[in-house]
């Protein structure tokens, strides 16, 4: 299929198209940078490809450039790259958000992050880099030093205004009630109405980018796991099949077996978690108590299989670390009591008119938005977009089992919650299926040395899709460029709420379900 | 609300007594890091594998000292999985919680 995009850029803009590489189901295509617009906009209106990445990179000492790379997902499991140079002596390119309103935060990001300006985009205020960063300093350029620190300035932040008689602005954040993250929500409302919202976020960025370069492999593989607390499984997967695809490492069936298991124990108790946190907001104490108690099995389990409550320490380039070997029928028994259980909470927690009345209707997400800002994961298929990476660009044990990928329409909270509790049966299911074929073999390829080469990994996370794109030189990290679920998906808040009561937005804020720490990297 | 009212009183109480009866990990549980200073033949293999840095090694006036953090330890067990000598290994303990930060250093040395 690769070939084919490949077949018709070329066919439609044969002259711009420098350069071509493929390996494996992905294909780079460098163009010319003043094409980059329509060539994007085709991909994406015409083949209906998603824009589901866009970063840059610093190749300054190899090319003389930096580079900026439109990842877009192809049909039958293509990745089509296409990639622009850009001279460092003209750091412009032209910003392709009012064709593909998902590169919104994707251009901010390489503006901040490398002095890369998109010219013409909606918004080009600073993203990451807040207002006392001085002007000049882009951490992921390779010349900025690690430990620079860089003086503070003195600057201001302007927010969007919504003005008119009877308006109030309400800023709640950064620092919140509960122990969370810190974010700022900006509430422009008249009485109860919101009518707007403005987010802003990134308070507490780590640089994991810039601490990925130069890092060895088998270090990075814990990095990529505690980017996100409570998807470790599905950053970690992530990022080892991006290592082993450029070496052509074959992970043993059984290691495949077993990472699928983790990733499905991981989605288990996040959608647990998630359905406890909605009960809580809407007051539904009971619920909350009994999915919280649930969600508690499922950790203990987790430990019982891994050594770990948050499934961590398991992964490694090549395969798996431990075996599970003789902890099978255990896992079936408490999943099969599990089942029970969360069935019977979740017709408790349906038919309850004190719940069904906060969250139908609550929150929508239309389809044409959660698709305009490629939404991801169960908020998407909430909004009635049929999209699992599992499914479209199968991994670990996917192609092997079966599976249903649940999508409902309504796009509000109750239609989040459903795609969760269906979720979770799945999950047993394919818990199961891959317990009762649990090949016989190894469970760590041998990993002797470690290839020059760039690829990308990408897993199906409780929150979407985890995608890595991972440039190895020289047996260290050249580049590591990480794209959290979250950060699609937290500008699709600004809309959901819109409409709603402020009192709605908490539950509303849970059923989306976003993570502060994978997003602000 | 009867069947909410029949579902807690099935459920009863799930809380347990923990701390005053102990909590005991499972057994793959990853915790504490414990040196043995007989088996340890200071060759630095843990010191370059550990992704959080917090292994140490020294040499100073003909001793050699080798020296854990907890504080920043992140239990993923790599220095167990790298020692040729068996002489780090993760134990069960967990509860690691400190006032200081000399309390979560431990160590041991050789003079040679």
């Amino acid at each position: 299929m690769t070939i084919q995009y490949l077949e018709y850029i070329k066919k439609e803009f044969g002259s711009q198209v420098l350069e071509e590489k493929r390996s494996h189901n992905e294909i780079y295509i460098t163009v010319r940078k003043e094409a980059v617009v329509k060539i994007c906009d085709f991909l994406y209106h015409h083949f209906d490809a998603p824009l589901i990445s866009i970063f840059a990179t610093d190749d300054r000492k190899k090319t003389g450039c930096f580079g900026i790379h439109y990842v877009f997902s192809g049909k039958e499991d293509a990745f089509i790259i296409i990639r622009i140079n850009i001279d460092e002596k003209d750091p412009k390119f032209t910003s392709v958000t009012h064709k593909i309103p998902a590169a919104n935060w994707y251009e901010r990001e390489i503006q901040d992050m490398f002095g890369l300006t998109p010219k013409g985009h909606p918004d080009p205020r600073r993203l990451m880099n807040f207002e006392d960063w001085a002007d000049g300093a882009h951490p992921l350029r390779k010349d900025f030093d690690i430990n620079t620190k860089p003086p503070r300035v003195k600057g201001e932040y302007v927010y969007r205004r919504v003005e008119g008689e009877g308006v109030y602005e309400i800023p709640v954040g950064p620092v919140h009630a509960g122990v969370i993250e810190p974010g700022h929500f900006r509430f422009s409302v008249a009485g109860e109405p919101i009518l707007n919202l403005e987010i802003r976020h990134f308070y507490t960025h780590k640089g994991v980018e810039k601490l990925f370069e130069n890092m060895s492999i088998d270090k990075a593989v814990f990095l990529a796991e505690r980017i996100s607390g409570d998807n470790s499984v599905a950053h970690v997967v992530a990022f080892c099949q991006a290592v082993e695809k450029i070496n052509g490492i074959n992970v043993p069936l059984r290691a495949k077996y077993i990472r699928t298991i983790l990733m499905e124990l991981e989605r288990l108790y996040n959608h647990t978690g998630d359905i406890a946190g909605i009960a809580t907001d809407v007051a539904f104490a009971f619920g909350a108590a009994h999915a919280n108690k649930l969600k508690e099995q499922l950790l203990q389990l987790n430990e019982y299989v891994t050594g770990s409550r948050l499934l961590r320490g398991m992964n490694a380039v090549g395969g798996v670390r431990r075996d599970i070997v003789d902890k099978r029928e255990r896992i079936l028994k408490e999943l099969s009591l599990f089942r029970i259980e969360f069935r019977e909470l979740m017709e408790l927690l349906f038919d309850s008119p004190s719940v069904s009345d906060r969250i139908e209707t609550t929150g929508r997400i239309y389809n044409d938005i959660a698709a305009g800002l490629h939404v991801v994961g169960p908020v998407a298929r909430a909004s009635g977009i049929d999209r699992d990476v599992r499914r479209e660009h199968p991994y670990a044990a996917y192609h092997e089992l079966e599976f249903k990928v649940p999508v409902y329409k309504a796009g509000d909270v109750l239609a989040r919650t459903q795609v969760r509790a269906d979720e979770v049966y799945e999950s047993i299911s394919i818990i199961e299926q891959a317990l009762s074929h649990l090949p016989d073999s190894d469970i760590k390829a041998g990993v002797t040395e470690i290839k020059d080469g760039c690829a990308f990994g990408y897993t199906e996370a409780p929150r979407g899709e985890t995608i890595y794109w991972v440039d190895i030189s020289n047996n260290r990290i050249e580049r590591c460029k990480v794209r959290d679920p979250s950060f699609c998906n937290w500008l699709a808040i600004e809309y959901a709420v819109l409409d709603n009561i402020v009192p709605d937005f908490p539950i509303i804020n849970k059923s989306l379900g976003l993570s502060y720490s994978g997003n602000d990297m | 609300m009867f069947k909410i009212l029949i579902k807690t009183l099935k459920t009863g109480r799930q809380t347990t007594k923990y701390p005053e009866k102990p909590d005991i990990p499972s057994a793959g549980f990853r915790g504490k890091t414990e040196l043995a200073a007989e088996k340890c033949t200071y060759c630095g293999k843990c010191v370059s594998a550990c992704p959080a840095n917090v292994i140490r090694q020294n040499e100073e006036n003909g001793e050699k000292t080798l020296t854990v953090s907890y504080c920043g330890c992140i239990f993923c067990g790599r220095c167990e999985e790298v020692c040729p000598n068996g002489a780090i290994k993760l134990t069960q303990e967990y509860e690691l919680a400190s006032k200081t930060k000399e309390d979560l250093l431990a160590g041991i040395r050789r003079n040679s």
